[in-house]
């Protein structure tokens, strides 16, 4: 008997507690009516960048507008990304941007079930785009596209053609990850390499083919290339072993900047990444060998913002042919410290280059197609 | 002074009967709990709640169709941490299939098939080998998550970060579709749930199982085979993976190296919050996983509406689910206190 | 008399030389021949040999750790959240005080060794107070330390924290966690086979009742094996943050559990060898074999013969293979000698002898 009281006790303490939770929830409301609440879906919540574009959105945007934005946890596939639009949407979210892109088909479907409006701000395949671009919710994408990825990593190689003398190691980061592998189709090109006999975006079809890169079909005349992917136990031997035959430099196509900069510091080995304006970027190319970074910068995420402001306040903003936007952005390159501590004074969380008065010019009922496009397009790099 | 005695012990045990009933209620009665705050706070906020409960359904589905299967598996005092990469796989082999035939009838036998073939496996070396059930299903789970991975990958029609196999075609994403509703979910969840209540309770092999698992020393003894009941188990545990595996990809069509990977310790989860010793025994039940699976989903959807202001939420949620779920344990499990620390 | 003595001796000692160096001999032999015909070589700078032997502190220290309370039928699901936890705690920590400035490594150690010490109480005392199944505590136990470090970090990568002299000196100075695991081996031999919680523990291990009726008392027993396990796994959250030079914090539904499977396989290798002489010596040695692995999966798959999936699947046919093995030890001794032919032959003898006799009836 003492023990069943015990455990009366228990619930009761129990059902109090989550009955007072529940008031506590209710006397929250569900924010202020002309309040715009949107999600954010991220598949990664762990890079600097990833935490840059949070704190711009949920820390200055949230300031400038009337907006909340709501983050979800790590999605590792499908299935927890349409589950995250379904609580979006049941809570009454008026907008979903998507940084996550496990299944970018399912998360515009779900939106469009649960009317909600859906934008990516980042790169997206063009087939999925020629897919869902009539959709009525979708708004659209902003970002590099995959041509602007290849671009990236052919400007990488091509400033390392010449300064390739011996030897050099290539890091594949995720391939098969279509963004990688654009990159590094990129890459090999602008080295002046083949790829199993292919070159040039015919690289492409060759990565996809093998569903990775095989090492020995990598050929640049007269020099010896090292390669390795992935992260897992024997990475960091792998990299002790490449670091041990002295290459010329390291050149990524993404995440080395996170995984290898403390081992190539150290080693006194130059790299090259394509990542972000972070701080800890800065000091490995102030003080460490990082000597090539092509990045995006933290504000680079608000014109996805602005489109879907304009979309939740019944102004979608939509091509000639009626259908969602699809812009893509460059990425900046820093080659010296100079350079990249003007990119990274240029744009903050604090003082963005997006900021709420760039942004206004394109919020509002009158904006135009073109406008907007022009709005994005425009280069805004900053010059020393 | 006999009938004193007698009328004494007679209420001893009428306390005891009412103890036990508590006690078994106890879980049903958290579920009911959970689900009253949960609708409360959603109709306090204004929320939709239709949506809200699909949500529900949406995300324990799987895992309550996994864990009921599993319930066979725990009876017998044994468990499988291999259930999660079985459901990876055999959905990986199962999109494929559906992909090929664009036939929703082969994507759910494939999905079966292949899951009741690899929990055999597990079950079938380690009676013929003598090995340890546990570290063979640690084997297991290895070598699934990588063969898995790697069709994946070869096969993969992604555009997005991870690899991933996906329905592309729109006539075959109709199809899934059709049967992406709640209704057809409920429904197959309680076709499973009828057929393994009538193995386990209405045959001799849920009541050989639970002997097994609470004496197998006994319970070999008066000749009851371990290992054609494991079979049985893992065969049960089997259907149910395959069917948490097809009802996975009419819900996301597509299949990713990341898909179903915290299943397998979910499951632990929902079988202890549903009110079942991990130890098996007599006291195993099949509605323990639907019980605890709900609870389990349904507790986090909870935490994540009321912490979803605070910084780090996810933590959070965690953190307290977590001591929510030990308490739940350790008040279900009062009257069962050994002398010594259990194993 | 003393001939004979000594020859037994000298057999004996031979006998247990062999068993302890079988497996490792044949690690090194494999990879010898793998090496030979795929033309790689491993181990050959000292910054590889440095990584090897980090690499093998992290899987004997992991393999120490598991070992001490599966032995005693306590699955612990929380060894990797409290590796995780402590690094984590103690690299903020340790940061905040000393900038990532001198000795910022053997602090941190220092830290990372008391955190997780902590943890493994919380874990122990938890277990011990709750009394529920292990199994069901440790499931618990990692999701709330999963959750703190998410709390801790907001899910972030830990980079600068540990990226700095001081640590690296731990991965490319071999002889620094060479010293840690021979002191994580005096330790852990010195407590359980040379003090009276070693025998109560392994009292415990081989009978609970008759221990606990004996007067051994098994609480504080248990709180302590957690304690000893949890500052192990500092230790292993430590090295795993010198090695990676980086700590991935986003562990939240279990991502952290995975960290003890790898201890499995060189867990029964050790066990193997400690029947022939110690089984923290099985267990370090167990250890240096898989990090030889290691480094061969490295150097074959700088080649492109093997990635991350395949090794995958070899180390877990190596586990099933060995399990095999010695589940079934006398099968394979008789069928290397050929005696199972025999043996087939005789029952088979046996019971066509019988149907006869039957038929005869």
């Amino acid at each position: 008997m003492k023990h069943l009281g015990k455990k009366l006790v228990a619930c009761a303490c129990a059902l109090a507690l989550t009955g007072s939770m529940a008031a506590l929830a209710a006397c929250g409301g569900n924010g202020e009516n002309d309040e715009v609440r949107i999600g954010v879906l991220v598949s990664d919540v762990s890079g600097e960048e990833a935490v840059s574009f949070r704190n711009y959105y949920t820390q200055y945007i949230a300031e400038q507008y009337n907006v909340t934005f709501t983050y979800t946890e790590q999605l590792n596939d499908s299935a927890s990304e349409i589950a995250a639009i379904e609580q979006f949407a049941g809570q009454n979210y008026d907008a979903i941007i998507s940084l996550s892109a496990n299944d970018r088909a399912s998360q515009a479907e779900a939106c469009e079930e649960a009317g909600m409006y859906y934008a990516i701000a980042s790169g997206m395949d063009d087939t999925i785009y020629e897919t869902y671009k009539n959709n009525e919710y979708f708004v659209g994408q902003i970002g590099p596209s995959m041509s602007t990825e290849y671009e990236a990593g052919l400007a990488m190689g091509e400033y390392y053609a010449d300064k390739i003398e011996d030897s050099v190691a290539i890091y594949g980061a995720f391939i098969p990850n279509p963004m990688h592998v654009y990159r590094m189709a990129g890459l090999l090109t602008g080295l002046g390499a083949t790829y199993g006999g292919a070159t040039g975006e015919a690289i492409v079809g060759a990565i996809f083919a093998d569903s990775g890169v095989t090492a020995s079909k990598i050929s640049l005349e007269g020099k010896t290339v090292s390669y390795l992917a992935g992260f897992g136990d024997s990475t960091m031997t792998e990299m002790g072993t490449i670091i041990a035959t002295d290459p010329d430099a390291l050149l990524s196509v993404g995440m080395a900047t996170t995984f290898f900069s403390a081992m190539l510091n150290e080693a006194g080995i130059p790299y090259a990444d394509i990542d972000s304006f972070t701080t800890s970027n800065a000091a490995n190319m102030q003080s460490g060998t990082l000597e090539y970074l092509a990045g995006k910068y933290t504000s680079s995420i608000g014109p996805i913002f602005a489109a879907v402001y304009n979309a939740v306040q019944g102004n979608k903003i939509e091509n000639a042919d009626g259908s969602a936007i699809s812009i893509s952005q460059d990425y900046w390159v820093a080659t010296s410290y100079e350079q990249f501590e003007v990119f990274q004074t240029s744009d903050s969380v604090t003082d963005p280059i997006y900021n709420k008065e760039l942004l206004d010019t394109v919020i509002g009922e009158d904006v135009t197609y073109e406008a907007f496009e022009a709005f994005v397009t425009t280069d805004r790099t900053p010059q020393a | 002074m006999e009938e004193v005695l007698k009328s004494r012990s007679g209420d001893a045990v009428k306390k005891q009967k009412v103890k036990n009933i508590i006690i078994m209620l106890l879980p049903i009665a958290a579920l009911v709990v959970l689900f009253a705050v949960y609708v409360a706070i959603i109709l306090a906020n204004d929320y939709n709640l239709a949506i809200n409960l699909e949500t529900i359904v949406n995300q324990a589905i799987v895992l309550v169709l996994v864990a009921t299967g599993a319930i066979f598996i725990f009876t017998l005092g044994s468990f499988d941490i291999s259930l999660g990469a079985s459901t990876l796989f055999s959905a990986t082999v199962g999109i494929l299939v559906f992909n090929a035939t664009g036939s929703l009838l082969l994507l759910f036998l494939t999905c079966i098939a292949v899951a009741v073939a690899c929990s055999l496996l597990n079950s079938v070396l380690s009676s013929v080998f003598h090995l340890p059930m546990f570290v063979m299903t640690v084997a297991m789970l290895s070598v699934l998550t990588s063969i898995a991975g790697t069709i994946i990958t070869t096969n993969s029609t992604s555009a997005g970060a991870n690899p991933a196999i996906s329905v592309s075609d729109s006539v075959l994403r109709d199809i899934l579709g059709s049967v992406d509703t709640v209704w057809f979910k409920v429904l197959i969840l309680a076709l499973f749930a009828v057929v393994c209540i009538f193995v386990f309770n209405f045959t001799k092999v849920g009541r050989r199982q639970k002997f097994l698992g609470g004496n197998p020393v006994c319970a070999k003894m008066t000749g009851i085979p371990l290992s054609v009941y494991g079979i049985i188990a893992f065969v049960m545990a089997g259907i149910g993976v395959g069917l948490g595996a097809a009802v996975n990809v009419t819900y996301t069509m597509s299949v990713s190296t990341g898909t179903a990977s915290d299943i397998g310790m979910s499951v632990f989860i929902a079988i202890v919050f549903g009110g079942m010793p991990i130890s098996g025994g007599a006291r195993s039940r099949i509605y323990a996983a639907i019980v605890g699976g709900f609870s389990y989903i349904i507790l986090n959807n909870i935490l994540n509406l009321l912490l979803s202001s605070v910084d780090g939420r996810y933590g959070y949620v965690q953190i307290i689910s977590a001591v929510l779920f030990l308490a739940i344990v350790y008040v279900a499990s009062i009257n069962y206190r050994v002398k010594h620390l259990p194993r | 008399m003393g001939n004979l003595i000594n020859k037994h001796q000298l057999k004996n000692f031979g006998v247990r030389t062999a068993g302890t160096l079988a497996v490792p001999a044949l690690f090194v032999v494999v990879i010898f021949i793998i090496c030979a015909a795929q033309g790689v070589m491993v181990l050959t700078s000292s910054s590889l040999f440095a990584d090897f032997v980090c690499y093998a502190a992290i899987v004997t220290l992991t393999t120490f750790a598991l070992s001490i309370n599966l032995g005693s039928g306590r699955f612990d699901f929380s060894l990797g959240s409290m590796a995780t936890l402590s690094a984590v705690a103690s690299a903020q920590l340790t940061y905040s005080m000393l900038g990532g400035g001198a000795g910022s490594g053997i602090v941190m150690l220092v830290f990372s060794v008391l955190i997780g010490a902590v943890a493994g109480a919380f874990s122990g005392g938890l277990y011990v107070i709750l009394r529920i199944p292990p199994i069901i505590t440790s499931l618990g136990v990692a999701l709330i330390f999963e959750g703190i470090t998410f709390v801790l970090t907001n899910g972030t990568y830990i980079m600068s924290e540990v990226q700095n002299d001081s640590m690296t000196l731990f991965r490319t100075q071999w002889y620094l966690p060479a010293v840690i695991i021979l002191v994580a081996l005096a330790a852990v031999y010195f407590l359980f086979d040379r003090t009276k919680f070693g025998y109560d523990y392994k009292a415990l291990k081989e009978g609970q009742k008759v221990s606990i009726n004996t007067g051994i008392r098994e609480v504080p027993n248990a709180v302590w094996c957690y304690v000893i396990c949890g500052a192990l796994m500092g230790t292993v959250g430590f090295l795993q943050a010198a090695r990676n030079t980086y700590i991935s914090t986003n562990v939240l539904n279990f991502g952290s559990i995975s960290v003890m499977f790898t201890a499995f396989l060189p867990m029964f290798i050790g066990g193997f060898i400690g029947r022939f002489s110690n089984d923290k010596v099985g267990y370090l040695l167990a250890g240096l074999s898989m990090s030889l692995l290691n480094s061969l999966f490295a150097q074959l798959s700088l080649i492109g013969i093997i990635d991350s999936s395949s090794r995958a699947i070899v180390e877990a046919v190596l586990l099933v293979l060995f399990l095999i093995f010695l589940n079934n030890e006398q099968t394979c001794r008789d069928l290397v000698t050929g005696r199972i032919f025999k043996k087939w032959a005789e029952a088979a003898r046996e019971r066509k002898a019988a149907k006869h006799s039957r038929e005869d009836k």
